[in-house]
């Protein structure tokens, strides 16, 4: 049997839908307070329910940081430790540690980047991890692409191994207005190069990239319709159209103008539901994660699929430049829902600079 | 010695006789090139592509220059379509002109166009770029049938661009007979060893004959003369492809059991996916160079030249040395 353990961030990707940046220390009170739900239950209970080796010997985290998940299917387990009514990051890391003394030889994580960096802390590059992707932010290539893919990787079982990075947003970076990815050290993972995430590469503002988000910029407003409501994606691309507008538009949020006035701001998925009923007609516009190519699923999880059910695909504006785009062999949705990420998928134009575009497949 | 594999040259020089012909050009090198020798050589390439017509043959100093001037020319109002990625240049000022720039992305494991989407975009004036088989993937992304339901749009104007036909041995000149929307660029660059004296051509579809017939086509005399020996013996050239078609097989099949992802080619080179990283520039600092795509395409793409049999020996056995 090959002992592998299993914890679960119960409150990872919680701030998605209500318009956080993630759950990280206090802001799952806040985000509670608004109404929101576990996601990670679907995410984990997915990838158990697809994993076919029956020699499995799990180590698991208690209650709700996965005991509550794995018990209802037909693996073998033992318990690792206890936690109280509220979990945090020290116990995701004291529990790691108990796991380790107890010998697993794989650790299964479900989780967002500040779940990486806390198993991290705990593992460095003593074992190889996979990831479970759940969180708000997923800049950390160490996660498997969907919780389907994540069950195929430990089925492979494969002994290559690969170094990771474990990215977070860069808060310093992101007070000062820019977007970027801050690293925060590595992980092995098993090598299963078409099902990892790409690395997710912060666009940085070099010049010619700066010309390349100004001819976007340029471009899309030539093209503004009157009387239609345009959602705005989170990225340095689509602030640099908002500040054509002289609009203030936040960095990770998704705000909405209306004949070139802001309307909307850092809106959750309730406000997005709200003022696209309000508006009848809506764009949205939105670039996708450097690396990785995701579109919906991932940093902007405020677009649920309650929101992209009120929206045609041709009026998914994808924006991306050219740099960006030529390194993505495509674009990814992974919105939770599949009718929704059916309807998503197929080919999609993006623009990429004045007059151009580049076509592209959404998987 | 650097072992280049990194341009697509053909490793082997052309025959002796080729060679000597280039060095009779140099005899008269204070005199402009004579019309008759130009004639000649058109008439060669004429045979050499199924008799087709040579006044509708446009010679130039490599096929670079042809493409640009057809891009320059002929994108006036038009959308330009193109495959990502490729090696086709438009810059600015064309895309001033131009209506639109569409470019689609070929991914891997099968850069496969998508032909109904593609048939569909052709909705409004269009020249249509494709090198077929395609830099850097040395995939062919076109078949007959695409390109005659393409050709069939009297509003688009296709240019395909067949450097690597003598690898690839696909050809769409048998359709400018019936579409004259439709012009090809060659080159004796790749198969006819001839990159260094920079023949390339266009078998130009009718719509395109008049704008090029005060194209002026002088070449330099080594260059003319070393092109009409090479076609006056294909069976040379013909044994060569042959040669590197063997290697380029041999050296994938390598590649492949050292634990590289290599891509199917119909071309004198291969792309590859490394998960070693840095190739390149570990390949470098032991004097072998090939070509990282990172910059313009994905990570961990690399295009290799097929070199000859001691080249492509030295890379492979490098490669065993880094890994």
């Amino acid at each position: 049997m090959k002992k592998i353990g299993l914890i679960v961030n119960p409150i990872a990707g919680m701030g998605g839908s209500v318009g956080l940046k993630g759950t990280d220390g206090e802001t799952v009170k806040e985000a509670i307070a608004l109404g929101a739900e576990p996601t990670t239950p679907k995410r984990i209970e997915e990838t158990l329910s697809l994993i076919q080796r029956k020699d499995l010997y799990f180590l698991v985290a208690p209650g709700k940081m996965g005991e509550d998940y794995l018990k209802r299917f037909d693996f073998k387990y033992e318990v690792a430790s206890k936690i109280g009514k509220d979990t945090n990051a020290d116990d995701t890391k004291r529990i790691v540690l108990e796991m380790l003394k107890k010998g697993i030889k794989l650790l299964i994580f479900v989780g967002g980047d500040g779940t990486a960096r806390d198993i991290y802390d705990a593992v460095g590059l003593t074992i190889p991890v996979v990831g479970i992707p759940s969180g708000v932010k997923m800049f950390s290539p160490v996660f498997a692409l969907s919780p389907k893919a994540a069950a195929q990787i430990i089925d492979n079982n494969s002994s290559q191994l690969i170094e990771e990075e474990v990215l977070d947003i860069d808060e310093d970076a992101f007070r000062a207005g820019k977007l970027g990815a801050k690293l925060y050290g590595y992980l092995k993972v098993p090598k299963n190069i078409e099902l990892l995430q790409g690395k997710k590469e912060p666009s940085n503002l070099s010049k010619p990239e700066e010309q390349s988000k100004e001819e976007i910029a340029k471009y899309l407003l030539e093209n503004i319709e009157k009387d239609t409501l345009y959602i705005l994606g989170p990225g340095t691309t689509l602030s640099t159209i908002a500040e054509k507008l002289n609009i203030q538009k936040t960095l990770l949020g998704i705000d909405a103008i209306f004949n070139e006035q802001l309307v909307g701001s850092d809106l959750n998925e309730k406000g997005l539901l709200e003022i696209i009923k309000k508006h009848g007609k809506a764009k949205i516009i939105l670039t996708p994660i450097g690396g990785n190519g995701f579109i919906f699923g991932r940093a902007s999880k405020q677009f649920t699929p309650r929101v992209l059910k009120l929206i045609d695909k041709k009026d998914v504006i994808v924006v991306a430049t050219e740099d960006k785009i030529s390194r993505l062999e495509c674009l990814r949705v992974d919105t939770g829902d599949t009718e929704t990420d059916n309807k998503l998928k197929g080919q999609v134009k993006v623009i990429t600079g004045y007059k151009t575009e580049t076509i592209i497949e959404v998987k | 010695m650097t072992i280049n594999l990194n341009t697509n040259e053909n490793p082997y020089l052309p025959d002796e006789k080729i060679h000597q012909a280039a060095m009779k050009g140099l005899d008269d090198i204070n005199k402009y090139p004579e019309l008759s020798d130009i004639n000649e050589l058109k008439k060669l390439l004429s045979k050499y592509n199924a008799d087709f017509p040579s006044e509708q043959i446009i010679l130039s100093h490599g096929s670079d220059l042809l493409l640009r001037e057809i891009i320059n020319i002929f994108s006036k109002e038009r959308k330009i379509m193109m495959l990502s990625p490729s090696f086709f240049s438009v810059s600015n000022y064309v895309l001033e002109q131009a209506g639109k720039l569409t470019k689609f992305q070929l991914s891997p494991p099968h850069f496969a166009l998508d032909t109904d989407f593609l048939l569909n975009e052709l909705n409004e004036p269009t020249l249509l770029l494709i090198d077929n088989p395609n830099n850097p993937t040395g995939k062919i992304v076109l078949n007959y049938n695409l390109v005659g339901k393409i050709l069939q749009n009297k509003n688009t104007l296709v240019l395909v661009d067949e450097a690597y036909f003598e690898f690839s041995g696909q050809t769409f000149a048998g359709l400018l007979k019936n579409y004259p929307n439709l012009i090809i660029t060659r080159t004796m660059d790749k198969a006819f060893s001839l990159a260094g004296l920079r023949l390339g051509y266009l078998l130009a579809g009718d719509y395109f004959k008049d704008y090029f017939s005060d194209y002026p086509q002088l070449l330099s005399e080594p260059t003319v003369f070393a092109a009409i020996e090479s076609l006056k013996n294909i069976e040379l050239m013909k044994q060569v492809v042959a040669k590197i078609v063997d290697e380029r097989e041999r050296v994938s099949k390598k590649l492949k059991e050292l634990g590289f992802e290599v891509f199917p080619s119909e071309t004198n080179f291969l792309l590859i996916k490394s998960k070693i990283p840095e190739l390149a520039l570990k390949l470098k600092n032991k004097g072998i160079l090939i070509y990282d795509l990172s910059s313009i395409y994905f990570n961990d793409f690399y295009r290799i030249t097929i070199g000859n049999s001691n080249e492509n020996d030295n890379l492979l056995n490098t490669i065993l040395e880094i890994d």
